[in-house]
């Protein structure tokens, strides 16, 4: 019993340094969102507790200040539901069709869906960016959302959980003399859920914290998602640590709050998905 | 007619997988071809392109740059498969222990690196890592009493923040990974192997590892993609894509130097397909040695 | 349960939000487009413009109310949008190639305007509009600019090298400025300097070429050969590096956060009096005011050492040229303001006024109203007056010539070459050898 209790422990305190380790750059930007932007530059970012420095100065800034903090905020989140909805939407119904039927040209088709998961992305980049401007959707929020709204990663995973799901529930559908469309819509769809929630925060994530993408295609400041917004902070030009810092502390908190929310739904998910492959 | 057409049973699996046929085509395959063929032409933004034949191949096979950031990129995928691979399997063996207390707690602290945006991220490390004597880092070294140090202008030291911020972001994730392989061993083999007399390590090595192969492999083949194809990280951690003596500068980072800062097209087209070409072939050598392609049907 | 309460609140925060900050309107601001009004009316055209320094935004401003003023019947309402200097470069080259999304007005930085002058320039001509300033400003300022006689870009400054002394450090350590005239005498200022202070004397640049430029300007040479081809392993280039290095090696000068004085962490490093000179164009003068305001009243302006006296003691130094794009929307009225902006009599009092910088109208140098104003913020922030420097120096300000190779000169330079002789201590003639040798493999 007593050997029981120190593995506890030992357990319990490895875990808790570890944490505490990566809980540390949280805990300085937190620190530093409330200490004046110049003091950054000056001092670096440390993790020096200094009342007599801090303030509430940046968060005021942040809420009344002038700046398009805001614009990028809710364009983000726009952009991060629209897509979620949509890549949801498109890849579970592809995965549905992989994984309901056999049909010719399946095997390929599938083999294709891996194949895209290991193509860097970023290789794309430059033909892509061409072909998006050829189509006219440069400076366009359809110019981000359409190349990822058949999601790879988020088909694979729906077959992998839609492969554990009954077929009979099909069959009986057929029974019932419901369409094919329509066994997908009422009775499929439903069962998937837990499996949504998942996909979601997945894809909730990366679409808030995209990047390279949006950042080549947007050229209207008034259409900047987050991620690129605090990125043309970054100038030796303009002082705008006040700001950044701040900014990035808040552009956290969103994410955050959903993950807490939907954590169980997040960790099922996966483990409907990327184990039994 | 057509409502019966579509609705018949042959029909209906092409219509669900239409939307991935029709991305997979004009997002992947026509840019995918357009990249093979742009890797041969001179292109240039706004004026005619010249088929060059294998001109971009050569001047690439002696372009020292290229080296340098393949051997950067390879390094840091290596690097990140050794510390992000071990590391959480470990934590998710141990966390899911019985004895474990607070397990909730730590699944979730470890994760809320990954909620952070690279260009969040990236700049936390960047100010962390200056190199001024009250930047974290160097405060902390300099309570050891060691001299502060130049962390982003030297290759190991760049190397250090730039895994350092990797293994930040990931480790939780690939536990939670782990985690999900693990809940699918049965308890039975542990209790089986206990009756046997088995010690925990032999239980590890003998049932844990083997059986969490399917997730170790889903793991290694994301990890190996995102390592070599790493950008925005060293983007973000030197503040551009220009870093001293190019210590950060990756594949991709020279894809986008040459293709969007330099505008020769072709030439950074000849590095994707380079690029392409090495995550293909590890890629597809990992699993074809881990007998992947035996198993799927 | 926990979960919808915690979604609930999301929810709420986000409309509060909404309707807390959603309205706000913006006259200037940080990060973003602004748009600038400045009295125009209904009618106004509005015309984009892209800078990846803010300041910039601040003339124009001031600029577009006297324009809007004086031709009721051409207003113009400026959209500024502000980017980091890379991001605005790659951006603005990918838009006037394919002539999508590029802006009517745009300022490229003199390092990268080879690249926008490469094939066919994407940018409209302006001899047309600077004809009538031309005898009043610095030709080649404006040839810095050009391209087989046609001129794409309007200055800003003449960019001018000067010393920027730290006067506290070095009364600190008993050394006066003025008496420094060569790089021996600012060696031996330096050495006393560490010893009292254990502060540097100055930076050793690895991110600029700042201080190489100046040190070939001494010895009348250049970057590039008349060809316009490198040269970066010249002896003057060799003999440049050696002597920066002995100062490094003597503690005088150290290589600095940032890498060069006109970083973030540089200014930090300064404002902290770490580093008692700068050797800089004319135009860091507005960093100070801007970002190191505990410097105020400590620092002195002075010609720049030389390697022996007589040789010239300053070379023009960055700089900006503003360019009109092919798709502007309106190119004549684009012209015509980028012109009244930045070469009328009035713009090159306000160059100085505002931003700080020495204009292009060098007839603006020699009135005192203009120059000696003591409400300027520039005036009052430094010792002495900039202009009793620069009008010493006029005539020995040399240049640096941009040419299709300077932009991959400067890449290999600022990223490798310079790093590893002060970083790495790397042979300078192996490491210039090396520079000249990737050099010219990058530019085949």
């Amino acid at each position: 019993m007593k050997k029981e209790l120190m593995a506890k422990i030992v357990l319990f305190l490895f875990f808790a340094v570890v944490c505490l380790l990566i809980l540390i750059p949280f805990y300085a930007v937190t620190i530093a969102s409330f200490k004046p932007g110049g003091d950054l530059i000056r001092y670096g970012l440390n993790l020096r507790f200094d009342l007599s420095v801090m303030s509430f100065d940046n968060f005021a800034y942040l809420f009344t200040g002038d700046h398009a903090y805001f614009t990028w905020f809710f364009n983000s989140l726009f952009l991060t539901v629209v897509q979620v909805v949509l890549t949801l939407l498109v890849s579970a119904t592809v995965a549905y069709g992989f994984s309901a039927y056999e049909f010719k040209g399946k095997n390929i088709l599938f083999i294709c869906v891996l194949l895209i998961m290991m193509v860097p992305f970023e290789i794309l980049l430059l033909p892509l960016y061409t072909l998006i401007f050829n189509i006219g959707l440069m400076n366009s929020y359809s110019a981000i959302i359409l190349p990822g709204v058949a999601s790879a990663a988020t088909i694979f995973f729906f077959r992998q959980y839609l492969s554990g799901i009954p077929k009979e529930i099909i069959s009986a559908g057929r029974v019932d003399g419901a369409s094919e469309y329509g066994i997908y819509i009422r009775l499929i769809l439903p069962v998937m859920k837990p499996s949504f929630a998942a996909m979601a925060i997945l894809n909730g994530m990366n679409s808030w914290n995209n990047f390279l993408w949006p950042f080549m295609v947007l050229s209207d400041d008034k259409k900047y998602t987050l991620p690129i917004g605090l990125k043309t902070l970054l100038t030796p030009y303009g002082n705008n640590y006040d700001l950044l810092i701040v900014g990035s502390f808040f552009s956290i908190i969103p994410i955050f709050i959903l993950f807490v929310a939907f954590q169980k739904y997040f960790i099922d998910g996966m483990t409907a998905g990327a184990v039994k492959g | 007619m057509i409502k019966r057409f579509l609705y018949s049973q042959k029909v209906a699996p092409y219509v669900f997988v239409l939307p991935f046929i029709l991305v997979f085509l004009v997002f992947w395959v026509y840019p995918l071809g357009s990249s093979l063929s742009m890797s041969f032409q001179k292109v240039t933004l706004g004026q005619d392109a010249q088929w060059i034949g294998l001109d971009n191949y050569t001047k690439l096979m002696g372009d020292k740059t290229f080296f340098k950031a393949v051997a950067n990129s390879a390094v840091y995928m290596v690097l990140t498969l050794l510390i992000l691979i071990p590391f959480p399997m470990l934590f998710a063996v141990l966390i899911n222990n019985k004895f474990m207390w607070g397990r909730e707690f730590f699944k979730s602290s470890f994760f809320f690196p990954a909620l952070t945006s690279v260009v969040v991220a990236g700049t936390i490390f960047r100010l962390m890592f200056g190199e001024m004597e009250g930047s974290m880092i160097n405060s902390i070294l300099g309570i050891f009493g060691i001299e502060p140090m130049k962390f982003l202008k030297g290759q190991v030291t760049g190397y250090i923040a730039l895994v350092a911020l990797a293994t930040w972001r990931w480790t939780g994730v690939n536990m939670l990974y782990f985690l999900s392989g693990l809940k699918n061993i049965p308890d039975d083999y542990y209790e089986a192997a206990s009756i046997d007399g088995a010690s925990a390590w032999q239980k590890f090595t003998r049932i844990t590892m083997p059986l969490l192969k399917p997730t170790t492999i889903y793991v290694l083949t994301i990890s190996i993609y995102a390592g070599l194809a790493m950008f925005i990280e060293s983007m973000m951690l030197w503040n551009g894509n220009n870093s001293p003596k190019n210590i950060g500068l990756t594949i991709v980072g020279y894809l986008y130097r040459q293709g969007i800062e330099k505008n020769n097209l072709g030439y950074a087209a000849a590095v994707g397909i380079v690029l392409l070409a090495i995550t293909m072939i590890i890629n597809l050598s990992q699993l074809a040695f881990s007998g992947m392609f035996k198993k799927e049907d | 349960m926990k979960r919808k309460w915690l979604v609930m609140m999301l929810v709420l925060t986000m409309t509060t939000l909404l309707f807390g900050c959603g309205s706000k309107s913006s006259s200037s601001s940080k990060g973003e487009s602004s748009v600038l009004d400045a009295g125009a009316g209904e009618n106004a055209t509005e015309l984009s413009y892209w800078t990846f320094v803010e300041l910039h935004g601040q003339h124009f401003e001031k600029m577009l109310e006297k324009w809007n003023a004086a031709n009721p019947d051409r207003q113009i309402k400026l959209n500024v949008t502000v980017m980091p200097y890379d991001d605005m470069h790659n951006k603005l080259s990918i838009a006037v190639q394919t002539g999508v999304g590029a802006p009517d007005i745009a300022d490229i930085e003199l390092g990268k305007f080879p690249d926008f002058l490469k094939g066919t320039p994407q940018l409209v001509p302006l001899n047309d509009v600077i004809d009538p300033y031309r005898d009043t400003i610095v030709k080649s300022r404006i040839d810095l600019y050009s391209k087989d006689g046609q001129n794409y870009g309007i200055p800003t400054h003449v960019g001018a090298s000067v010393a920027f002394y730290n006067t506290e450090i070095l009364k600190e350590a008993g050394v006066d400025y003025k008496s420094i005239v060569t790089w021996e005498d600012f060696k031996q200022a330096g050495i006393k300097v560490h010893e009292k202070t254990g502060k540097y004397m100055g930076t050793a640049d690895t991110s600029a070429t700042w201080q190489v430029s100046q040190l070939l300007a001494q010895q009348g040479t250049d970057l590039t050969d008349d060809n316009g081809n490198p040269i970066v392993n010249s002896e003057a280039m060799v003999k440049a590096l050696k002597l920066l290095k002995d100062l490094q090696d003597n503690d005088v000068i150290a290589t600095i956060a940032g890498g060069q004085p006109d970083t973030e962490e540089a200014y930090g490093e300064f404002n902290s009096g770490n580093y008692a000179t700068a050797f800089m164009p004319l135009w860091q003068m507005s960093r100070y005011t801007n970002y190191m305001a505990d410097l105020s009243g400590k620092i002195a302006i002075a010609p720049i050492p030389v390697m022996e006296k007589g040789m010239p003691r300053s070379v023009g130094g960055g700089g900006t040229g503003t360019v009109v794009t092919k798709t502007a929307k309106d190119v004549q009225l684009a012209k015509d303001f980028l012109a009244f902006a930045k070469l009328s009599l009035d713009a090159n009092k306000e160059i100085w006024n505002t931003l700080g910088f020495d204009p292009v109208n060098m007839d603006v140098w020699d009135m005192k109203d203009v120059t000696h104003n003591p409400e300027n913020k520039f005036v009052k922030y430094f010792i002495n007056n900039p202009f009793d420097v620069l009008n010493e120096i006029k005539n020995e300000i040399k240049l640096i010539k941009s040419t299709p190779a300077s932009p991959t000169i400067n890449n290999v330079l600022c990223t490798v070459t310079l790093n590893e002789i002060f970083e790495d201590g790397k042979d300078i003639k192996k490491a210039l050898d090396d520079a000249q040798a990737q050099i010219e493999q990058e530019l085949k």
